[in-house]
C-alpha cells in the first residue's frame, strides 16, 4: 500500500463530494480546451474558406461591410444591387485576372427542412464563374446548355438534401417555372454547397430583376495591387471593394472581443473551480483532524502528511483533467453546434480543433493547477500536532 | 542483572496554560524504566498518566526537566526527530483505538509501514494480526468489529514499526473485563516473547497489578513505585 492508495481510499469515502469537486475540475478544463480548440479551429476554417471562395476582392452594393462580408461568406453575395454595367465597365481593368459576375436570391421553401421552413440560395453565374473556383467541378452531368434556360446546377449539399440527381425537377417556391437539373458540383466544404446555381440570366428573369447584379467576383493579377485597384474604382460611388483578406480580418476581429469575453468566463471556471478543490480539501482535512494526528502519533512526519493531502488534491485534479478532456472531446460537436448558431459567421468544416498538443497543454495546466492548490491544504494538514488530537480524544 | 534504561526522567515537568488558567500535569517526577519491564501507571483522573505517557511517546515535549528515551532527548529534538523516533522506537495504543476508519483491519497495520519508509524484514502485519487473534478478519472495517477485536488492532498496529516500547494510555478504558483482561494477558505475552518494554496507563487496578511494576500518579507526582515480585506470570 502506498501514499497513493490512501489518498485514493479517502477520496472515495465521499464520493460524492469527491465527484463533485472532480466535476468542477472537468467542466473547467473542458471550457479551456473548447474555447482554445475553437480559437485554433475558427481561425483555419476561416482561412480555408476564404480560400475556397476563389476570389480575392468582391465588389457589392453599398452598405455595411460586416453585413456585407457575412453575407458574401454565406454564399448570398450581398442582397442589394449593383447595376450589370459596372460590371461590364470595370472588366477592362488592367490589373484583373478572372472576373464573374453573381447574382445572389434567397426564397423561402415551406418545405425545407422537413416542413419546418427554411431558406434556400440560389446564385446566378456565367462561365466565368468557374475558373475562379478552382475547386469547384462537375461531378454529375454537365454546364447549362444556354445563358437563359430553365436550368440548375445544385451543389452537393442541396442535391442531397433534396434527394435529387441529373434530370430531376426542381422549382422556387413561389414560382410557377420548373428547372431541370443538368449538373452536380462537387463537394467543397463551403457554405456553397447547399446553394442552388441558376445561369445568371435566367435569375434575373425569374427573379424579375433585369440587368442587375448582387455582386462580382473578381482576382487579381497582383493581390499586392488591391489598393490601386479600389482607388480606381471609388469614383463609382453606388459600390464598395471588398477584401477578401479585409473580410478575413474583420470577422476575426469580431471574434476575438468574443474571445477575450468567452476567455474571462472561462478564466473564472478555473478560479471558481481551484476555490472548490481548495475548499473540499481543507474541508476533509479539518475532518480529519483526529485521523491526521493518529497518523503523526504512530510515526507519520510532516512531509508524510503533506505528500498525502497533495496527493489527493493531485487525483482530484488530474481525474478532472481526464473527464474534462473527455467532455471536450466528444462534447466539442454539441459546443460547435452551439456556437454556429450565435457566430456572425460560421465557416464550413470543423470549427473546434482539439488536438493532441491542446488537450496535452489543458492536461498538464491542471496538474499545476492542482500541485499549487494542494499546497496550503497539505501545509494546514502537515502543521497539525498530534498531541491535540490525543488530548481531545481523552 | 543491569538493564539498560528505556526511559530515564528527571525533574520532569509539564505545565499546560491557557489564557484562564496554567495547568501543571507534571511536576517534577523523576522515573527510571528498564528496557523489558512492563510498567503500570496509575493513578486518578488528572493524574498526569496520559501527560507523562505522551511526554516518553514523544508526542509531546516537556516544560522542564531531563528525559531520555532510549538515548534520545525529546527537548532537544525538532519535530521531524521526533517522528522518527516514534516511528522507529515506539508504539501507542490510545483508549479510544483510533483506527483509521476507511482502512481495512490489515491495512491499518500496514499503514505504520508506510511511514517506515524502511521496511523491517521481519515484521509481517499479517503474522501480528495472527498474533493478536484476528487473522480471519484481515478485510474487515473497523466500523464491523467488536471493542475488544478493535484493541488488538490496535495493538498489531502499534507492534507493526517493530517498536522497543509499547505505550498504552488506559487501552482498556471501553472494553468490558473479558476483553480488558484478554487484552492485558496480550500484553504480558508480548513484553515475555520479545522482551518489550510495555507501559499501560490505566484505572483498572486489577489489571494494573498484573504488571511487574505499578507507579502511582496523584496531582502530578509519584506517589508510591511498586515493583511486583512474581514467581510464575499472571
Amino acid at each position: 500500500m502506498k501514499f497513493f492508495v490512501l489518498a485514493y481510499k479517502n477520496l472515495k469515502r465521499r464520493k460524492s463530494r469527491s465527484f463533485l469537486t472532480i466535476g468542477g475540475v472537468a467542466v473547467a478544463v473542458a471550457v479551456l480546451v473548447c474555447l482554445l480548440g475553437f480559437n485554433a479551429g475558427y481561425q483555419e476554417a476561416l482561412t480555408s474558406d476564404i480560400d475556397k471562395m476563389g476570389y480575392q476582392v468582391v465588389v457589392t452594393a453599398k452598405g455595411c461591410p460586416y453585413e456585407a462580408a457575412t453575407m458574401i461568406l454565406n454564399g448570398e453575395a450581398g442582397l442589394k444591387f449593383i447595376d450589370e454595367d459596372i460590371y461590364k465597365q470595370i472588366t477592362s481593368d488592367p490589373d484583373i485576372d478572372k472576373i464573374t459576375p453573381l447574382l445572389a436570391q434567397l426564397a423561402y421553401d415551406p418545405e425545407k427542412m422537413e416542413g419546418k421552413g427554411g431558406f434556400t440560395n440560389y446564385l446566378g453565374i456565367e462561365e466565368s464563374y468557374m475558373p475562379l473556383k478552382p475547386n469547384v467541378e462537375i461531378i454529375k452531368g454537365e454546364w447549362f446548355s444556354g445563358n437563359d434556360v430553365n436550368e440548375a446546377i445544385l451543389g452537393y449539399d442541396a442535391a442531397e438534401s433534396e434527394q435529387k440527381s441529373v434530370g430531376d425537377k426542381i422549382s422556387i417556391p413561389g414560382k410557377d417555372i420548373t428547372f431541370t437539373i443538368v449538373g452536380i458540383f462537387n463537394r467543397t466544404g463551403s457554405q456553397e454547397d447547399g446553394t442552388v446555381f441558376l445561369p445568371l440570366k435566367t435569375t434575373q428573369r425569374v427573379f424579375d430583376i433585369q440587368g442587375k447584379l448582387t455582386g462580382i467576383g473578381i482576382k487579381l493579377k497582383q493581390i499586392e495591387k488591391i489598393s490601386e485597384f479600389e482607388d480606381r474604382l471609388y469614383p463609382i460611388a453606388s459600390i464598395q471593394v471588398i477584401s477578401m483578406s479585409q473580410v478575413k480580418g474583420t470577422i476575426l476581429n469580431l471574434v476575438n472581443s468574443a474571445k477575450i469575453l468567452i476567455m474571462s468566463v472561462a478564466f473564472i471556471a478555473i478560479f471558481v473551480a481551484i476555490i472548490g478543490v481548495i475548499n473540499t480539501i481543507l474541508m476533509s482535512v479539518f475532518e480529519r483532524t483526529q485521523e491526521i494526528g493518529i497518523m503523526k502519533a504512530i510515526g507519520a512526519s510532516r512531509l508524510d502528511i503533506f505528500q498525502l493531502i497533495w496527493m489527493e488534491t493531485l487525483i482530484v485534479c488530474t481525474l478532472g483533467g481526464i473527464f474534462g478532456s473527455m467532455i471536450a472531446f466528444f462534447g466539442g460537436n454539441m459546443v460547435e453546434l452551439l456556437v454556429r448558431n450565435v457566430m456572425p459567421y460560421a465557416p464550413g468544416g470543423k470549427l473546434l480543433l482539439i488536438t493532441p498538443e491542446l488537450l496535452l497543454f489543458s492536461f498538464l495546466g491542471v496538474i499545476i493547477v492542482g500541485i499549487i492548490s494542494g499546497l496550503y491544504p497539505a501545509f494546514k494538514a502537515a502543521s497539525m500536532r498530534p498531541i491535540e488530537v490525543i488530548r481531545s480524544g481523552e | 542483572m543491569m538493564k539498560e534504561l528505556a526511559v530515564k526522567a528527571s525533574k520532569l515537568k509539564k505545565e499546560y496554560s491557557s489564557i484562564s488558567q496554567r495547568v501543571v500535569a507534571l511536576k517534577e517526577i523523576d522515573i527510571e524504566i528498564k528496557k523489558g519491564e512492563f510498567v503500570a501507571i496509575m493513578g486518578p483522573s488528572g493524574a498526569g498518566k496520559t501527560t507523562f505517557l505522551n511526554l516518553i511517546g514523544c508526542l509531546d515535549r516537556p516544560t522542564s526537566g531531563k528525559l531520555d528515551i532510549l538515548g534520545c532527548d525529546p527537548a532537544k529534538s525538532n519535530e521531524e526527530k521526533l517522528c522518527r523516533i516514534r516511528i522507529e522506537k515506539i508504539g501507542f495504543v490510545f483508549e479510544d483505538f483510533f483506527l483509521i476508519s476507511f482502512l481495512n483491519v490489515l491495512e491499518n497495520v500496514q499503514l505504520p509501514l508506510i511511514f517506515a519508509k524502511k521496511f523491517k524484514n521481519n515484521i509481517n502485519p499479517e503474522t501480528l494480526l495472527k498474533r493478536v487473534g484476528l487473522d480471519h478478519r484481515l478485510t474487515h472495517f473497523p466500523n464491523e468489529l467488536s471493542g475488544g477485536e478493535l484493541q488488538r488492532v490496535a495493538v498489531a498496529r502499534a507492534l507493526a514499526n517493530d517498536p522497543e516500547v509499547l505505550l498504552a494510555d488506559e487501552p482498556t478504558g471501553n472494553l468490558d473485563s473479558r476483553n480488558a483482561q484478554e487484552l492485558f494477558t496480550l500484553f504480558r505475552d508480548l513484553n515475555r516473547e520479545k522482551g518489550l518494554t510495555i507501559v499501560v496507563a490505566t484505572h483498572n487496578i486489577r489489571l494494573g497489578y498484573s504488571a511487574d511494576r505499578v507507579i502511582h500518579l496523584n496531582d502530578g507526582k509519584i506517589e508510591k513505585d511498586e515493583r511486583l515480585v512474581r514467581e510464575n506470570g499472571r
